[in-house]
């Protein structure tokens, strides 16, 4: 942890590879897309176990994402 | 989990360019392409030629020996026409990440399934035995799915979504302009009533349920706005748990699956019109493309089954008014709204979400841009013509190769949802978030009905016309 707020985006915990979330979200891919503009640049939270927007923010931000 | 209040301001967390963003998703990739096809066939209209050699499409045959005919005169340009859309789908393919020689290697199987299929579609038969062609396509893949399984190597050509968007833009040069603003406020209004009701149903059942409020509202939006793609948004917005993420989409692809068969059915057993039809399907589906699925079918009926009165296409039409215009594009508000909710008054979680009005735009579904760009094409394009001329040239040397491309584009799409959906995969929802999700799809279906067929009926039967 680095005790630095900063966006979910930059963070070590945080993944929002297109394939990587079609691939962790069953049947995201057959009515939608992760490509789509609707998801802006949302992504997965491995810590929190939660999907969050990537300007999301909190204390356990990891450099390195 | 130790609760976490961030004070203070934060650096501007880095964005991916706007420029970046025009190659990168696949809504604009979906209006790069629809626009040039359509820049296209506009360029040789004008100079008095046509698309159509390239938008080659099956014709009517009742024998064997028609259709191998068919096939043998026209086999060149069912190969230009793979040659038109691997270039287009490929190079979108590449430029979102997709390894291009995989996405084709699962493309040409797919394209050469859609001949197949579209030929099918076009037997003279074909509606005796309820074969068309949208349905034909999703029971395949379904079938194909959840038995033997889609090999590995089939999954980076199955692009629903880019697809189905494409297509829509492309539909967008079948509707002119005036046609857009004489229907565009009566679907807006409709699509308002039923999202706002099927939201509060969904949600405040979830709650009464006792479910968390970040899942009640993501299932809300998945039900009201627009599927899976409300979901998402909704989901990542309020910052939602994965599983609950995951929830949502099994419910809405399921019911989704079940609306695509029983929405047409119904129709057809009470008669309705294109129009109505394609209006209650464009208020009560819940994906676009399964949707499209529905009201491709039912647009289908109208001249091959008796008492079913409107123009084919305005089911196709309705639905997107209605879907598109009336539901997908307010994603965006619904977001930023849930997600000033979610971080004033819902129980914290850790993880705050920063992000203000922009995420209107950010989630605002771009391809939706080029539906409406597509029409001013085919307004001005259209001007100095009168109606008797309109169909007699622009019709067959503008409009309809364009209408070709487009059900091509739509026959990918609807193969892709079978041959990606296999329910085994789909998470384990639970009996409270089904019950929630299943009220809310009763609302919505009764309510849907309702306004099209009584209080907006007249409208909608006028407009199939």
């Amino acid at each position: 942890m680095t005790g630095e707020a900063a966006a979910c985006r930059s963070c070590r915990h945080f993944e929002a590879q297109a394939a990587a979330l079609e691939a962790a979200l069953p049947g995201l891919s057959s009515l939608s897309s992760a490509y789509a503009s609707v998801r802006a640049g949302d992504g997965l939270c491995a810590l929190h176990e939660r999907y969050v927007a990537a300007s999301s923010v909190c204390a356990q931000h990891l450099i390195g994402g | 989990m130790a609760e976490v209040v961030v004070q203070g301001p934060h650096p501007a967390p880095a964005r991916a360019s706007v420029w970046v963003e025009l190659f990168r998703k696949e809504d604009w990739w979906a209006i790069w392409i629809g626009l040039a096809l359509i820049l296209a066939a506009a360029g040789l209209f004008t100079g008095g030629a046509s698309l159509k050699w390239l938008a080659v499409a099956p014709q009517k045959w009742g024998h064997p020996a028609e259709l191998t005919a068919q096939l043998s005169q026209n086999g060149v340009r069912y190969a230009a026409l793979f040659l038109l859309w691997a270039v287009a789908f490929g190079s979108g393919a590449a430029a979102l990440g997709i390894n291009l020689f995989k996405f084709l290697s699962a493309f040409l199987p797919l394209f050469v399934a859609a001949v197949a299929i579209y030929f099918l579609g076009s037997w003279d038969q074909s509606s005796h035995y309820n074969l068309e062609p949208p349905l034909v396509a999703l029971a395949l893949g379904l079938l194909v799915s959840n038995t033997s399984g889609v090999p590995q190597w089939l999954q980076p050509g199955l692009r629903v979504e880019f697809y189905i968007k494409t297509g829509i833009v492309l539909l967008g040069a079948s509707l002119p302009l005036t046609l857009l603003a004489w229907a565009g406020p009566v679907a807006i209004l409709q699509a308002a009533i039923v999202s706002l009701v099927t939201f509060g149903a969904i949600y405040f059942s979830a709650v009464r349920l006792g479910l968390d409020r970040r899942l009640a509202a993501t299932l809300g939006t998945g039900g009201a706005v627009c599927g899976v793609s409300g979901a998402i948004a909704i989901g990542g917005a309020v910052g939602a748990k994965k599983q609950d993420v995951s929830i949502a989409i099994s419910l809405v692809v399921v019911w989704a699956i079940v609306m695509i068969f029983a929405l047409p059915l119904i129709s057809r057993e009470l008669g309705l019109s294109t129009g109505v039809a394609g209006a209650w399907i464009g208020t009560s589906e819940f994906a676009d493309a399964a949707g499209l699925a529905a009201a491709q079918t039912y647009g289908g009926y109208a001249g091959t089954v008796a008492g079913i009165s409107g123009h084919g296409d305005a089911a196709v039409a309705a639905f997107t008014l209605m879907k598109v215009v009336g539901r997908d594009v307010w994603i965006g508000v619904w977001a930023f709204v849930l997600s000033l909710i979610a971080t004033a008054r819902w129980d914290r979680t850790g993880i705050s979400n920063q992000a203000g009005a922009g995420e209107i735009w950010r989630r605002f579904p771009k391809f939706v841009l080029g539906f409406l760009a597509a029409s001013v094409i085919l307004t001005l394009m259209s001007r100095g013509y009168s109606y008797v001329e309109y169909r007699k040239d622009v019709v067959p040397g503008l409009v309809a190769p364009l209408q070709a491309l487009r059900t091509w584009a739509f026959t990918f799409a609807f193969l892709s949802i079978g041959l990606t959906t296999r329910l085994r995969d789909l998470a384990t929802v639970g009996a409270r978030p089904f019950y929630a999700f299943t009220i809310g799809v009763l609302v919505n279906v009764l309510l849907g009905f309702f306004l099209s067929t009584q209080v907006f009926g007249e409208f909608w039967t006028q407009f199939g016309r």
